[in-house]
């Protein structure tokens, strides 16, 4: 039995009680159209007859509830957070629920906060998912009781729930929700309707708050959770990739003679930037792709890519403030401002390339049928929609003659949202050539190599102040490539001159800034870039906490007391700093270290940060003794994981701002491992103490909230214990003995 | 051929002796629970123990194991609650995960040769082990709550 179902998630989830009907033999609920086929297979799963009162969930008269999770896995927790939004309202037992990944580019269950295309990115699921989740589980509730009242005859609005379970006060009669779910009256009940005034007050949350652990975490210690690397399947080859050495370089000529020579090596075959070796083993891949002889084109234009003259190119754009940029938020007239301020202060911050250096690195397994007219593809994404548009597009196929299974992710950190995924699509053509499955699996090399990098950044940093030392006027100049033009161009084409990616941030919206204008000189891209935690707030909170700091200095003021008269209008921002403050004991004594203090957010979410720093003059390193953060995100939905996701995005931000760097020679990425490409370490790691703001909210994001004010906390401390500022990140030791200097 | 001892099996793995051991545990025996991160001995996402001792499987040619005895997370504890794993889940330690097989089996050494480590002697021994997603403080909480209830 299918029903029509409505053609987007907000729609299904108002639900119109007319596009669904009861089902028939085992009273399962199914619903039609393109989400038929999909839900079939979950059926299959469950395997017992149920209940389905709307596209996210199913309950069984096995007592499980199915819950459909429409993201994907990074590392991030959502596989918990989302299906407990949905259970909190239904009044689930949470230990009879089960997580169902969503495995098609069903738009019904797109991300709000993307255009509903399937996409976990930007912290955003919890903030996107929120309600609608909260309206599924509150209508499938109101169903379930509506069920139960017909078959005891009794009144609806008698009736309560406790978990899992319906309740009829006055009788003392009681009914699981899958036994419900197996009434006959089951197959004739109307879907209940749900709004959101159906839905709890945050008061008579029971899930939502509490510290749930996470569903993932047993098996990941265990060595038992399947990443996209670890997918194997009957038949499979293995190919690894000799990829162009340079961006636009194509094989001009292959010698594959010493590679085929090796047992198990197949045949090799050519890609459009590459030469795949098939093995039948992963290791003759490997072995086979160091013997390949490939002669490349010599004529890209990435040739002529130099990441220090092409930063300085950047700094030249970012100070030249006759050429206005790409408005990306203004308030009054800045220049005006400036100008009839008693001073101006200028100062241009750089920042370089940054590797996301995911753990697990690129791959992908993929079986195209021999006729080419299917194909079955297994993916570590951070989104069905361009997965699966990445085999579309590259096969000719129709979505529905692809089956998609998104896997796991080993980290990813912004680098798995491209529109076209390379990696894939080396699969993809690999299996449509030998007619067999066949994994991709990058290299940690091949994934620095071929890496698409947070873009290098010259911002400049141009402020007025009165003869009281206020502020007067706010020009804030990011001189960056554009990230989604080149990532997503068909984003662009929709967004043009507006890039979130690489601007993100210099909105300063939580600050009453007075006139300011931030703007974006876009300039030439000259690396393969991609969005990369906390996306431009990375850097851009960076030159505008580091300038802030500066700017109290110019005024006379100090830095606290110069941004607190900026926050009057922000109590919730005044409480974090004050609150960051007192846990770090600011302006105590101290002997060989320097606290420095900055304060910025991601989206709607705020943070503040204090660094307490030591430094060996001789080298030049900086050591982060300790940290603290304070942080406003709105309503919490996972305490302990927010503050796991937290203290990680404070490890990711020491990690970025002391040591990460990538250069590009001649349109090569120098580095290539761990060894050139170090990330921070757990002996180089702070103390870290966060505290999380309660508050009358909604949620807003958490996995990139604190990696921001880290760079800016830092170098704030470093003049602080020098009296020197660090305007170029990272902060290595080499630039750290220049400043000294 | 190659004959050794894997979670406590006596295997034959048909693979050339210049095979990485962590490509013969993963893809020949499908012990995917050791992860590749580098392959070059930086970042200790491939720990397994080779006769008891903790090693990079990443660089460890299968001739040079030959008639040893591996170990990998699949066979820390036949049931999956050796104290650290106990402790990796009550603190809540992993994100997305990767790394965290071979954290263990290094926590796993470091506490078989010194069962009560300082938290000093804790830091220096996991250093060799990366993070990317900076579980770190957590997993230092993981290895005191072992460290306290095993």
């Amino acid at each position: 039995m299918t029903m029509k179902a409505s053609s987007t998630a907000a729609a299904a989830i108002a639900v119109d009680r007319r596009t669904f009907l009861a089902g028939t033999a085992g009273f399962t609920f199914a619903i039609g159209a393109d989400g038929l086929q999909r839900l079939a297979r979950a059926d299959d799963v469950g395997a017992a007859p149920g209940a389905q009162p709307n596209i996210w969930v199913s309950i069984g008269a096995d007592d499980l509830i199915r819950i459909v999770y429409p993201a994907t896995d990074l590392g991030q927790g959502s596989t918990t957070a989302l299906p407990l939004i949905l259970a909190e309202e239904l009044d689930a037992d949470w230990a009879q629920v089960r997580v169902e990944q969503l495995n098609a580019d069903d738009r019904r269950y797109g991300n709000p906060k993307f255009g509903m295309v399937l996409y976990t990115a930007g912290s955003s699921a919890v903030q996107g998912y929120f309600t609608p989740l909260r309206l599924a589980g509150a209508q499938a509730r109101a169903t379930l009781i509506r069920a139960a009242a017909a078959h005891w005859s009794a009144p609806e609005a008698r009736l309560l729930t406790e978990p899992s379970v319906v309740v009829d006060p006055e009788t003392g009669r009681r009914l699981r929700y899958g036994e419900i779910a197996a009434l006959p009256e089951m197959a004739a009940v109307e879907i209940a309707e749900a709004t959101e005034a159906d839905l709890k007050p945050a008061s008579a949350f029971r899930l939502i708050g509490s510290d749930t652990p996470r569903i993932d975490i047993p098996a990941k210690s265990r060595g038992a959770y399947e990443y996209g690397a670890d997918v194997r399947v009957p038949d499979m080859l293995y190919a690894s990739v000799v990829r162009a050495p340079v961006e636009g370089e194509t094989p001009v000529s292959i010698d594959d003679s010493a590679a085929l020579a090796i047992p198990h090596v197949l045949r090799t075959v050519t890609l459009p930037d590459g030469v795949a070796v098939i093995g039948e083993t992963q290791e003759a891949a490997l072995f086979g792709k160091f013997a390949l002889e490939v002669e490349w084109t010599t004529s890209a234009e990435a040739r002529g890519f130099n990441s220090d003259q092409d930063l300085i190119d950047y700094a030249a754009a970012a100070e030249d403030l006759s050429q206005d940029g790409a408005v990306w938020r203004q308030t009054g007239d800045a220049a005006a401002a400036i100008g009839a301020a008693s001073r101006a202060v200028e100062r241009t911050y750089l920042s370089d390339y940054a590797y996301h250096a995911q753990f697990e690195p690129m791959g992908a397994v993929a079986s195209v049928a021999a006729d080419g007219q299917s194909a079955e593809v297994w993916i570590a994404s951070q989104t069905q929609s361009w997965s699966l548009r990445t085999v579309t597009e590259t096969l000719g196929l129709a979505p529905e003659q692809v089956t998609l299974n998104m896997r796991p992710m080993g980290g990813s950190f912004g680098r798995r949202t491209e529109l076209t995924q390379p990696y894939l699509r080396d699969a993809l053509l690999a299996s449509k050539a030998v007619g067999k499955p066949v994994k991709v699996l990058w290299t940690r090399e091949d994934d620095v190599k071929f890496g698409a990098f947070r873009p290098a950044a010259a911002q400049t940093m141009t402020a007025g102040l009165t003869e009281g030392g206020a502020l007067s006027g706010w020009r804030h100049r990011v001189a960056a490539p554009s990230v989604i033009a080149y990532f997503n161009p068909i984003r662009w084409s929709q967004v043009e001159p507006q890039d979130i990616i690489t601007m993100r941030g210099a909105e300063n919206k939580f600050y009453d800034l007075g006139a300011m204008r931030a703007e974006h000189v876009i300039t030439e891209r000259r690396a393969r870039l991609a969005p990369w935690r906390g996306i431009g707030a990375a850097y851009t909170s960076f030159a505008a906490e580091a300038f802030m700091d500066e700017l109290a200095e110019e005024a006379g003021s100090d830095p606290v007391a110069f941004r607190m008269a900026l926050l009057q209008d922000n109590p919730r921002g005044r409480w974090l700093v004050e609150r960051v403050l007192a846990m770090s004991g600011w302006g105590r004594e101290t002997t060989d270290t320097a606290l420095g203090l900055a304060f910025a957010g991601y989206g709607d979410s705020m943070a503040a940060g204090v660094a307490e720093i030591s430094l060996d003059r001789s080298s030049g390193v900086i050591a982060v003794k300790r940290f603290w953060t304070t942080v406003d995100a709105g309503l919490i939905v996972s305490p302990d994981n927010s503050m796991a996701q937290i203290e990680g995005g404070v490890v990711h931000g020491v990690s970025s701002a002391l040591k990460e760097r990538i250069s590009i020679v001649d349109g090569q990425v120098e580095q290539s491992n761990f060894f050139d490409y170090e990330i921070l370490r757990i002996d180089e790691t702070p103390e870290i103490d966060v505290e999380i703001a309660e508050v009358d909210a909604p949620p807003t994001s958490i996995g990139e909230v604190s990696t921001p004010v880290v760079a800016p906390a830092i170098a704030n401390a470093f003049h602080a214990l020098t009296g020197r500022r660090l305007r170029h990140m990272p902060f290595t030791p080499d630039r750290v003995l220049e400043a000294l200097a | 051929m190659t004959r050794l001892t894997v979670n406590g099996a006596s295997v034959d793995i048909d693979a050339p002796p210049e095979t990485p051991l962590l490509i013969a545990l993963r893809e020949h025996l499908g012990l995917t629970g050791s992860k590749y991160g580098c392959g070059a001995a930086m970042c200790g996402s491939c720990t397994v123990h080779v006769d008891g001792a903790a090693t990079y499987a990443c660089v460890t040619q299968l001739g040079d194991v030959e008639d040893a005895e591996v170990t990998t997370i699949e066979g820390l504890s036949p049931t999956g609650e050796h104290p650290l794993q106990r402790a990796w889940i009550e603190e809540q330690a992993p994100q997305c995960g990767y790394c965290q097989s071979g954290q263990i089996m290094r926590a796993a050494a470091l506490l078989q040769e010194n069962p009560s480590p300082s938290r000093e002697e804790i830091v220096e021994a996991m250093s060799s082990n990366l993070c990317r997603c900076g579980t770190y403080v957590r997993i230092i909480r993981a290895i005191e709550r072992a460290t306290r209830e095993a």
